[in-house]
């Protein structure tokens, strides 16, 4: 069976009997995939140092003969990001992006976007100056952008109206946008903390703006704390599960 | 129709509960033990009975032992001012077997992983920061592996033992395997090992 190619960013890998390891990839080419590595964990040559989680890696790699995986046939580092494991709270980010990814996607869909978004977000991660929670919060808003999740946060989705004096606007996972108070039927039962007109308006920025320009998205610690909040809440109703990471995240 | 028998049964699922032992090598093993003497099988459950019996964790390292304090730990001819921070109780076995540290250690019994829920409360990382307060520690050797789990793990400790301990805190060299070409060493290990180049001369 002949060798397919493409660039790959180790999302997840898993030790597999007592030589070979199992790596969850998501490639430029073709999506998520999951590859086994036969002789990974005594590898001295081949896929040393490699298989590590957040690498860029040039891979080759083939069908199987005997099972439904795929076979990794070489992997070549291009870039290991190595200050994402010299910083803990950078190690937690890069692992919330992956994880995330690792979640929303499925096998096999290939999204180019999306590829580029992640490796972007982790070389900025890997920057000593870069803001870890403002790229997380941009990757996470450009990402179901991408996936088609956009949550809509241009108003009230009943009076479409924001920025009402005295007006308190919540987000309804289960509608995918905002409530205000004066909408907001007593039998809905959202019980989700408010969010500010400043936060609203900043996740909104970030939906439309290109990635270089990332720095000039200033969030307030408190603007932070409810876009995180936000983000980690309509993960977990959309997923059905929990990401784990977010629990890590400071 | 079942053809095999429920004991066997019993013991193939058993065995593919284990880690890398799929169903295929549960079952050879169980068929290997039924066709060895009956008296091989009985000490295998009597050893296995006993497992949870007589061995514990160590109370100052965390290291399987039947004893507590381990014999490392009882060790009163190893320096107790000099403790190496492994993941694992096959690396503390490691290292062990080059006979080179002289020291004590400290199992972690883990390495930090968001995505498996594991932080910080979940490995031994307050409880070597407590016994490094109480005992006389001069130095501290992080010994964890040079994955991308086990150097953030090494990362974390360094910066709470330089924050919360007045110790001496060291880190495994990485480097170049003895016996190898250096030709066909990876980028990321030789920068590393020029990055941790000695001083002959010192």
């Amino acid at each position: 069976m002949s060798l397919q190619q493409g660039l790959a960013i180790v999302l997840q890998v898993k030790d597999h009997g007592d030589s070979d390891k199992i790596v969850t990839l998501y490639t430029l080419e073709y999506g998520k995939i999951v590859l086994i590595a036969k002789g990974a964990k005594r590898s001295k040559k081949r896929f040393v140092n490699k298989l590590e989680l957040f690498s860029l890696l040039a891979i080759h790699f083939a069908p199987s003969r005997h099972s439904s995986l795929m076979r990794l046939d070489q992997a070549d580092l291009l870039n290991p990001f190595p200050r994402l494991r010299e910083n803990y709270e950078r190690y937690i980010a890069a692992s919330l992006l992956c994880e995330l990814v690792l979640h929303w996607t499925r096998e096999h869909d290939c999204d180019e976007e999306l590829f580029r978004l992640l490796v972007w977000a982790l070389e900025g991660l890997a920057l000593a100056g870069g803001a870890v929670n403002r790229t997380i919060i941009f990757f996470h808003v450009k990402m179901l952008d991408i996936l088609g999740y956009r949550p809509d946060l241009t108003g009230c989705l009943d009076c479409g109206v924001l920025g009402a004096p005295g007006v308190v606007y919540r987000f309804s996972t289960m509608r995918n946008g905002l409530v205000c108070s004066r909408c907001e039927s007593q039998a809905t039962g959202n019980t989700s903390q408010p969010l500010s007109i400043q936060t609203i308006q900043l996740l909104r920025r970030a939906q439309d703006m290109e990635q270089g320009k990332l720095e000039r998205l200033h969030f307030s610690p408190a603007a932070t704390r409810e876009a995180v909040a936000l983000l980690k809440r309509y993960d977990n109703h959309l997923l059905q599960r929990e990401v784990q990471s977010w629990s890590f995240l400071g | 129709m079942n053809v095999v028998p429920p004991a066997l049964s019993r013991l193939i699922a058993d065995l593919n509960r284990l880690p890398g032992i799929g169903m295929k090598t549960a079952t050879r093993l169980a068929l290997h033990i039924l066709r060895r003497p009956a008296s091989e099988a009985q000490s295998l459950a009597r050893d296995l009975g006993e497992l949870h019996r007589s061995i514990r964790l160590c109370s100052g390292c965390f290291a399987f032992a039947e004893t507590d304090p381990c014999g490392i730990c009882k060790d009163s001819e190893r320096d107790g001012g000099l403790v190496c921070v492994v993941e694992e109780s096959a690396d503390l076995m490691a290292i062990e077997k080059t006979g080179a540290f002289k020291g004590k250690y400290h199992i972690l019994h883990g390495v930090l992983s968001p995505m498996d829920g594991i932080g910080p409360e979940e490995i031994k990382a307050d409880a070597l920061l407590e016994r490094i307060r109480n005992q006389q520690v001069r130095e501290v050797l992080i010994a964890t592996s040079s994955t991308v789990p086990g150097e953030a793990t090494a990362a974390y400790l360094i910066k709470r033992l330089q924050e919360e301990a007045a110790v001496k805190v060291t880190r495994l060299a990485c480097g170049i395997p003895m016996g190898m070409d250096i030709k066909y060493a990876d980028e990321l290990t030789l920068s590393r090992a020029i990055e941790s180049r000695k001083d002959t001369c010192s």
